[in-house]
């Protein structure tokens, strides 16, 4: 609409917005479920499709291939993910890395378990995986791996060259398979090369510098490595990425999430979930309800509705007020 | 049609093509998918939105609910009291589509705003002749301009007409108090019937004015430093002077062999849209102009005191709806 910005070539514009993409998966879609869709009319279907994309639900349930052909399903994504689970952060809990891979897999069948592990290495600092995360720990790690995902394998390309003395130069960047041989080296050195010093902060800041001017949008904002990279004089791979998780910039880049602060305010689930209390308490066949005082709870309620989802699973294991100190120490 | 696009160089085909026999290809061809697409696709170019997807779900929620209101008429409205539309929501609901049209291109790319303009047009017309819409889903084809601006329906009804533009108007940032005395001088009475030409001068005049009224005030920002509070008045009496400068120069010659009033507002129009981009080009080029009032501008501080963005905006607004001549 704005014209006064330099008017693109129409190929361009297409590619660069990547409309044929959608046009044609709609049209896969289309011609798998053609009883399904058809019925009312190709019109709607097409308006259900496209309105799917915009509001970021087209890549609930699809494959893994979909959902990361481009930069918009991948934000899709990561937002999904955060809207069907936040619940598992405000309930405190943490799980592994299996866990979180199953999650995952809720949503996209043929989800990775590889991509799941090195966003759980970024949070664990690669120590051992299977260690328990907390949710938006997870999150940000997954987000950062999952959006840059060529982008980080070609950085820890050039981190083990740097770290093995070859010369960044002669990098090229990696196909899947080298990355995944690289990425088993790296485990394997783990172990027995000893690896926390890392490399030169400045010498890895260099050679990023050159791979983004390969890679033109698809990498983090140069600025917050170069900021990242600046802060001590050495750096592993995953200092460096988690880091990075921790840019709040990137986050914003991204689009998907709200900064962490926020990731686990739901004012809608909230209600929700509100309501459902009012009905359970309000139902007579309800036993548990009547064994606390319904002043009470309403007190509780009100003085922190991010508790709710607590109160919810409290109540049926006969709950009491004394809960609300266990909440808090969580929390 | 279909064909010639998919062996094109934008085919959106090319995996269903290889690996689908020509069992889908009948399918598609059948439910009028090429078709379908094509314009979509044309439309989207046309338009060049910043949110391609976006405005690919708009366009293909606006066809929906068009074809099923034609297929099942005041279906839409089925929400009304006992499920008849009233005649008001289903106007509300044609004002929508116009609306809609409207927006698709910007008024510099001509023939898609043309074409767009026309299709409102009808809609419009439709609505005052109060019966159910007749239009296709994807009826994008120009019938050829109406010059005898009666269409069918004998026109747009005076009310809808300035409805039409007071939310153009508000669509494109202007506020209400700016474009106000805009909309007196192209008002209709309500019971009027707007021929097409006064239709289109009407709503190109808004287009215009809203990115006038945007020009102007990115102007304003730039004159004044937010540190220092409003910018002096002396400074800004400079740059509306070489403002309305810019709106004589694109005005002249056209405007003065336009006495037949039945012409009057068109020469001028194009003049007006001339004008805009007369004033962009001297809002960025004559910086040194600027450069210049601002020497003399501070030579005469304290003269005559600030000028605050408002007051600016509506010095401005003047300039231009002095050059629009009243609709009678």
């Amino acid at each position: 609409m704005n014209r006064f910005n330099p008017v693109l070539p129409v190929d361009e514009y297409l590619v660069e917005t990547n409309v044929l993409f959608y046009l044609n998966d709609a049209l896969t879609q289309l011609l798998e479920h053609k009883e399904e869709y058809t019925q009312f009319g190709v019109i709607r279907y097409f308006a259900e499709y496209f309105s799917s994309v915009k509001n970021s639900n087209h890549v609930l349930f699809r494959e893994y291939n979909y959902i990361k052909a481009t930069p918009h399903n991948r934000a899709s994504f990561i937002k999904v993910f955060w809207r069907c689970f936040r619940q598992i952060g405000r309930s405190g809990d943490v799980l592994s890395m299996q866990e979180y891979s199953s999650v995952l897999q809720l949503l996209c069948p043929d989800f990775p378990v590889e991509l799941v592990q090195s966003a759980a290495r970024i949070v664990l600092m690669d120590d051992a995986v299977d260690y328990l995360m907390s949710f938006a720990d997870f999150l940000y790690a997954f987000q950062l791996q999952f959006y840059y995902q060529e982008f980080l394998a070609s950085v820890l390309a050039i981190y083990q060259d740097l770290l093995f003395g070859k010369s960044p130069n002669t990098v090229i960047v990696p196909t899947s398979i080298a990355v995944e041989q690289l990425s088993l080296l790296a485990t394997e050195e783990n172990s027995t090369q000893e690896l926390q010093e890392g490399v030169e902060a400045s010498m890895l800041a260099e050679c990023i510098n050159g791979l983004c001017d390969r890679f033109k949008h698809s990498h983090p904002s140069r600025t917050c490595m170069l900021d990242v990279l600046e802060q001590s004089p050495k750096a592993t791979y995953y200092s460096f990425l988690m880091g990075l998780a921790k840019q709040d910039a990137i986050n914003t880049d991204i689009g998907a999430l709200p900064n962490k602060s926020d990731v686990l305010v739901d004012p809608e689930m909230d209600q929700e979930l509100l309501k459902l209390i009012s009905q359970i308490s309000a139902s007579p066949g309800s036993t548990s309800s009547g064994s606390v005082p319904g002043g009470l709870r309403e007190t509780q309620k009100k003085a922190s509705p991010r508790r709710s989802i607590h109160h919810r699973r409290r109540m049926e294991v006969e709950s009491d007020g004394s809960t609300e100190e266990t909440d808090s120490s969580e929390s | 049609m279909a064909e010639k696009r998919r062996s094109g160089g934008t085919s959106v085909l090319p995996e269903v093509k290889t690996t689908k026999s020509g069992s889908d290809r009948l399918l598609l061809s059948q439910l009028g998918v090429g078709e379908l697409l094509r314009g979509a696709i044309l439309k989207m170019v046309e338009a060049r939105s910043d949110d391609p997807i976006g405005f690919l779900a708009d366009h293909f929620c606006n066809l929906a609910s068009v074809s099923e209101s034609a297929g099942t008429a005041g279906f839409i409205d089925g929400d009304q009291v006992n499920g008849v539309p009233s005649a008001c929501a289903q106007e509300q609901q044609h004002l929508n589509r116009a609306l809609w049209h409207l927006r698709l291109a910007h008024h510099s790319q001509r023939s898609a705003f043309s074409n767009n303009v026309l299709l409102a047009y009808d809609l419009l017309s439709d609505a005052a002749a109060a019966t159910a819409p007749h239009s296709r889903p994807g009826a994008a084809a120009p019938e050829g301009p109406p010059g005898d601006g009666s269409l069918a329906g004998g026109g747009v009804r005076g009310g809808l007409y300035t409805q039409t533009l007071q939310c153009l108007c508000s669509e494109g940032g202007v506020p209400a108090a700016t474009s106000a005395p805009l909309l007196r001088r192209l008002h209709c009475q309500d019971h009027e019937a707007v021929p097409y030409d006064i239709f289109r001068q009407g709503v190109l005049t808004c287009a215009v004015f809203s990115d006038y009224i945007r020009q102007a005030q990115r102007l304003y920002a730039e004159v004044c430093c937010p540190a220092e509070g409003p910018a002096s008045r002396a400074l800004c009496l400079a740059v509306l002077g070489t403002l309305q400068e810019a709106l004589e120069t694109s005005q002249g010659p056209e405007a003065q062999h336009s006495p037949n009033a039945n012409a009057k507002a068109s020469p001028g129009l194009e003049a007006n849209l001339k004008a805009n981009r007369y004033l962009e080009a001297s809002a960025k080029i004559s910086s040194y102009k600027v450069a210049q009032a601002m020497a003399r501008g501070a030579h005469a501080e304290g003269a005559g005191g600030n000028m605050d963005a408002k007051e600016f905006e509506n010095a401005a607004a003047e300039l231009f709806i002095a050059r629009v001549r009243v609709v009678s």
